[in-house]
């Protein structure tokens, strides 16, 4: 099997999908297109300096998934600080995703740059 | 674990092992060593499978060349009979969708002079008669077409298909490695001048198979690809593998002997399988015609799901994808077929087999449309068929 465990366990079980409805304190990101074959969106619902709810949807491989699920699941609770500090490099390392896998980690951590970026006023 | 994946391998039927197991330490002689017992005992064995072997697909016992299994049969037949008719003739004809075991022989063969025509087939997997008969000529050596495709379990006209490469003097070759044990296939009735089986898909053991030669009227003579001692009239030498050949035989037995009431059995399976896909999943297509295929094939794409994201999540249940052997690249017989590259990446082939029981198939149904359900539901926006 060329995945971690890390991976299969998400894609199996995955964990936080889902979109939040837009409105005061909620920011939507999306990373990539369908005729590519990968589509990664992020939402986040920030209170204060904290994100406090982060739900993802994802068309792609188990990569993609994993990546999408691992990064909602570091955004729950996190600071903005800690948030704005994630990178790509972190996700495939923590998913031991192959070299050609990297980029949907790193559509996933664009889709939640754009989510906490679009994040409406309170 | 529940395994769905019988074109792929098939477990080796308790009856066949049994059969097996004297030969390894017991009755362990060398078929070619004429002057004790130990090697008539092998050689008796190994005659004996070769009946029950020419009995399943009417063959004589002459006929029939064993190798290590149907790759080696195929190389055998296409090289052996591009080699014996060189200088005679320089074209071979095959199909697209054909086993890389019959491709790439004859692209190697293409490669070192040899013109080479692939036929395509029609969106139900078929090939098409009117343009095989085009394609054949009298420089034409070898036809080879697949009696059962191992994705989609499409059976080809081969009877028709024979005819029309006798027509112009060509030999006729069918990879039979799926169809043999499963539908009836008569080497007379089809007229066919060579024929690669292999026992592990009849439950048999893996590496050992055999080629039919045709000696009757139209006489085959191919050229030896191995030498080295004349075994099995000069076709192929190298130490028999008994045990192998034994199980073979006693396999060819039991799949002549049960054939017809498995192929109920294993039908109703598949046709309840795709019953019960296509209740609880729309965005469903059938690859490849439902009229001549394989009793136990059901090959499906679903709209809408990344076929890797599928496989992965198909944790407990054995089944191949569109991308099974050449993983991220789409099986080249569903896009013959006409598939997009995501619909046949995002395909599943079940293989229905003799092992196969009723709950296996409903978990299957329940597995599959459930995963399928919940890789939608993941996805950005409402899929698209």
């Amino acid at each position: 099997m060329p995945y971690s465990d890390e991976v299969l366990r998400r894609v199996r079980e995955p964990q936080r999908v889902g979109t939040l409805t837009a409105g005061a304190g909620v920011g939507t990101g999306e990373s990539g297109t369908l005729a590519h074959g990968t589509v990664t969106r992020m939402s986040v619902r920030v209170r204060g300096d904290r994100i406090v709810e982060a739900r993802f949807k994802v068309f792609g491989c188990s990569a993609a998934i994993a990546s999408a699920s691992l990064v909602a699941e570091w955004l729950e609770g996190a600071s903005l600080d800690a948030a704005a500090v994630l990178t790509a490099e972190r996700v495939a390392r923590a998913l031991q995703l192959a070299p050609e896998r990297e980029y949907v980690a790193r559509m996933a951590i664009e889709a939640a740059r754009e989510a906490l970026a679009k994040v409406e006023e309170e | 674990m529940v395994y769905l994946d019988h074109h792929a391998t098939t477990p080796v039927d308790t009856r066949v092992l049994e059969s097996m197991l004297p030969f390894f330490a017991e009755r362990f002689g060398n078929a070619a060593s004429k002057h004790h017992a130990f090697g008539w005992a092998a050689s008796d064995a190994v005659e004996q499978a070769r009946k029950q072997v020419a009995r399943l697909i009417g063959a004589g016992t002459r006929d029939l060349v064993f190798t290590s299994g149907a790759t080696e049969a195929n190389n055998l037949a296409i090289k052996g009979a591009a080699q014996a008719r060189r200088g005679e003739r320089d074209h071979l004809v095959t199909v697209v969708t054909e086993h890389q075991a019959v491709l790439d022989p004859m692209r190697r063969l293409e490669r070192d002079g040899w013109r080479l025509t692939v036929l395509p087939v029609a969106s139900s997997g078929v090939i098409d008669l009117a343009e095989l008969e085009r394609s054949v000529t009298e420089r034409t050596a070898l036809v080879s077409v697949m009696a059962a495709n191992n994705e989609i379990g499409v059976l080809q006209p081969i009877a028709e298909a024979a005819v029309r490469a006798h027509a112009k003097g060509a030999w006729f070759h069918t990879d039979a490695v799926q169809a043999v044990g499963k539908v009836p296939f008569d080497v007379d009735a089809l007229d066919v001048d060579l024929a690669s089986i292999t026992a592990h898909k009849l439950y048999g053991p893996k590496g050992a198979g055999a080629l039919y030669v045709r000696r009757k009227g139209r006489a085959v003579k191919l050229a030896a690809q191995i030498d080295g001692g004349g075994h099995e009239r000069g076709l192929r030498s190298g130490t028999l593998n008994v045990p192998g050949i034994v199980g073979l035989g006693r396999a060819a037995e039991i799949a002549l002997a049960e054939m017809t009431a498995e192929a109920q059995r294993v039908a109703g399976f598949r046709d309840r399988l795709l019953e019960g896909l296509r209740a609880k999943t729309d965005g469903m297509s059938v690859n490849g015609g439902m009229t001549a295929r394989l009793p136990g094939n059901l090959n499906v794409s679903f709209a809408g799901v990344d076929g890797e994201a599928l496989m992965v999540s198909l944790d407990d249940l054995a089944v191949s994808s569109g991308a099974a052997c050449t993983a991220a690249e789409p099986s080249h017989v569903l896009v013959a077929l006409g598939l997009s590259r995501d619909r046949a990446l995002a395909s599943l082939r079940f293989g229905i087999g003799r092992t196969t029981t009723a709950d296996e198939v409903e978990y299957a149904v329940t597995k599959v449309s459930e995963v399928v359900a919940r890789l939608r539901a993941m996805a950005p926006s409402q899929w698209c068929a």
